[in-house]
């Protein structure tokens, strides 16, 4: 279960520039669900996410990952959390361009310890997975659009996280590699992963199997 | 991390960003290979010429009036003769002639064959007669260049001309100390330096027990006011000096080099490119902490930084021992008189190059530090968008 209570951000505190990027938001979200956060650019959906993933800290409230403050955890803590819990899935896919896809998918398990035996194994078995494997030894740069999408995603499932959170997932992608994509989500979802997903892609609003859409405006959560 | 697998990913990323680490390497090494030129040079030409000076002897006295030197009377030998504690006593005559075709100046030393010390002996005046002399290998140069081949003709204060057999010529390898040198019979010396044969230039001497110098060193002014006691030790002080000055005015200049090259090296990663920035962010949301993400830049840094290292160091090597320095090596030893074409010999002070090393590493490395730190401790999830 994913707590948020009374989350605000505030960037430029302090000063003439000082704005609220999120103001005072509630939410849950239960384990095994599927959830979208809609809303135009600018609405505060990103800066929810990173968040939501501790990559940064809200000036006022938290959030819990199963009753545990995530959001007030140092560095150290948060970043090892990260890794463990949460699968992250960006808009421009985020791949180092001029490592292999092999290369990719491996780098969220160097930090938890692994081995290279034990890294070499469970890529194959994700690559597999997300149906890359042909392409391990590629170039990202090399690869289609379509390609990078499943790249990024077999690098957000390696770590056989509970969480994934995606941002503008679809924006890079045409109508049938975003349909593949979410077909994939919706068998993440029947595999029992929660999914977090910004966007303001009306493909994701008809979906029969979201369980929740909140949406977001100037900062503020509209349910 | 597991250490196998960090390394391959430090190589993965070093091999990725290539362009940039190739020119900080470049940068690096030049820098290296500058101070390390000038160390070795400086070691190796120090170590030689100190090495000389500890055979000399342990005192050298002269005449002084006025703070003005002349020749010293030789009965003073005898007087030296009645202290305990002297052994070795040596009248020496040294002064410079003037080789007019070249507008140079010879040193011209002048040395009691009957009496050889072991250093002499080493050079292998032996079997020199009192009208031959052993010439530097400049010194040969410069004569067969006017067709002196066997002899010499000099010019003696008197006007009349001696002409001296060259029997034997020094080895360039001993060039550091003796590219300008003359050796011939001291009473031969005397005259062409026209010096009165009951006067040296000099007189030398040692005393064994170390305890008993200042004594006999006041003892000695105390029998002769007008006397200058120059001690070993004061001479290797002075040539010390010379080096370090020579060196720290080079110490100095690469002091600035190293300065402009580390603020070069921070502005670069202080305006991080979009790019690296990214780069950072991507670490940050697949679970690297700030720690992480400095422990890969800073190890992609040293590795950039200790390859320079060796580099330079090599590259000196190779600079000064193999092409024996050109161009720079003359700024260390006087040039205004007679070439001086020396062979510098490999002397390495290692102790220096581990301070160069820790000195360079420490500057290296914060350089990069501070700005890397200060990048992946604020929030990046900007540059992911």
């Amino acid at each position: 279960m994913i707590v948020a209570k009374n989350i605000s951000k505030i960037y430029f505190e302090g000063s003439k520039k000082e704005f609220y990027a999120l103001k005072n938001i509630n939410f849950e979200i239960k384990k095994g669900s599927f959830v979208i956060f809609k809303g135009v650019s600018g609405s505060g959906k990103s800066t929810l996410l990173s968040i939501l993933s501790t990559i940064s800290k809200p000036s006022f409230g938290e959030i819990l990952f199963d009753k545990e403050p995530v959001s007030k955890y140092p560095d150290i803590h948060a970043s090892s959390f990260r890794a463990k819990n949460i699968g992250y899935i960006f808009q421009s896919f985020n791949l180092f361009e001029d490592l292999t896809v092999f290369v990719n998918v491996s780098l969220p398990l160097i930090p938890l310890g692994f081995s290279q035996k034990d890294i070499d194994k469970k890529v194959e078995e994700i690559l597999t997975l997300s149906n890359i494997l042909h392409k391990k030894d590629e170039i990202v740069s090399n690869l289609s659009g379509g390609e990078k999408q499943r790249c990024a995603i077999a690098r957000a499932l390696i770590n056989n996280s509970n969480t994934i959170l995606c941002d503008e997932p679809t924006s890079s992608l045409d109508y049938e590699n975003s349909m593949n994509f979410i077909k994939t989500l919706k068998e993440l979802k029947e595999s029992g992963k929660t999914i977090v997903v910004a966007t303001h892609d009306p493909l994701f609003f008809e979906l029969d199997f979201v369980d929740k859409v909140f949406e977001l405006k100037n900062g503020v959560l509209v349910e | 991390m597991k250490i196998s697998v960090f390394i391959n990913l430090i190589f993965l990323l070093l091999h990725k960003q290539k362009t940039k680490y190739i020119s900080i390497f470049i940068l690096s090494t030049l820098t290296i290979f500058l101070l390390s030129t000038v160390i070795f040079i400086k070691s190796s030409l120090q170590n030689e010429i100190l090495k000389t000076l500890e055979s000399h002897n342990d005192f050298i006295i002269q005449r002084e009036f006025g703070g003005r030197i002349f020749d010293i009377e030789n009965q003073l030998e005898d007087k030296l003769r009645n202290i305990y504690g002297v052994k070795n006593i040596t009248k020496r005559v040294y002064g410079r002639y003037k080789f007019l075709s070249e507008d140079v100046y010879f040193t011209i030393i002048g040395v009691d064959f009957s009496n050889l010390n072991k250093e002499l002996k080493n050079l292998g005046l032996q079997n020199i007669s009192n009208d031959e002399m052993i010439v530097g290998f400049e010194v040969d140069n410069l004569l067969k260049k006017y067709k002196y081949t066997n002899y010499y003709d000099f010019f003696l204060p008197n006007k009349e001309i001696k002409k001296v057999k060259i029997a034997k010529v020094l080895e360039k390898e001993s060039n550091i100390i003796s590219s300008d040198i003359i050796i011939l019979d001291i009473n031969l010396a005397r005259d062409i330096l026209g010096i009165n044969r009951d006067f040296s230039t000099n007189i030398a001497f040692d005393v064994p027990n170390e305890l008993e110098r200042t004594n006999i060193k006041q003892k000695l002014q105390r029998l002769d006011l007008e006397l200058n006691i120059i001690q070993k030790e004061d001479i290797l002080k002075k040539y010390e000096t010379i080096f370090n000055y020579k060196g720290g005015v080079f110490l100095i200049l690469y002091l600035v080099v190293l300065f402009a090259f580390i603020m070069i090296l921070y502005q670069r990663y202080s305006q991080v490119s979009i790019n690296e920035r990214k780069q950072i962010a991507i670490f940050k949301a697949i679970g690297y902490s700030v720690r992480d993400i400095i422990k890969i830049k800073m190890s992609e840094n040293f590795v950039v930084a200790f390859v320079s290292y060796l580099f330079g160091v090599l590259l000196a090597y190779f600079f000064v021992f193999i092409l024996n320095a050109p161009i720079l090596k003359n700024i260390f030893i006087d040039f205004s008189n007679i070439k001086n074409d020396f062979i510098i010999y490999p002397y390495i002070e290692f102790s220096t190059f581990v301070t160069l090393f820790l000195f360079f590493m420490v500057l290296f490395l914060s350089s990069v530090l501070i700005p890397v730190w200060k990048i992946s401790a604020i929030n990046p999830y900007e540059s992911l968008r």
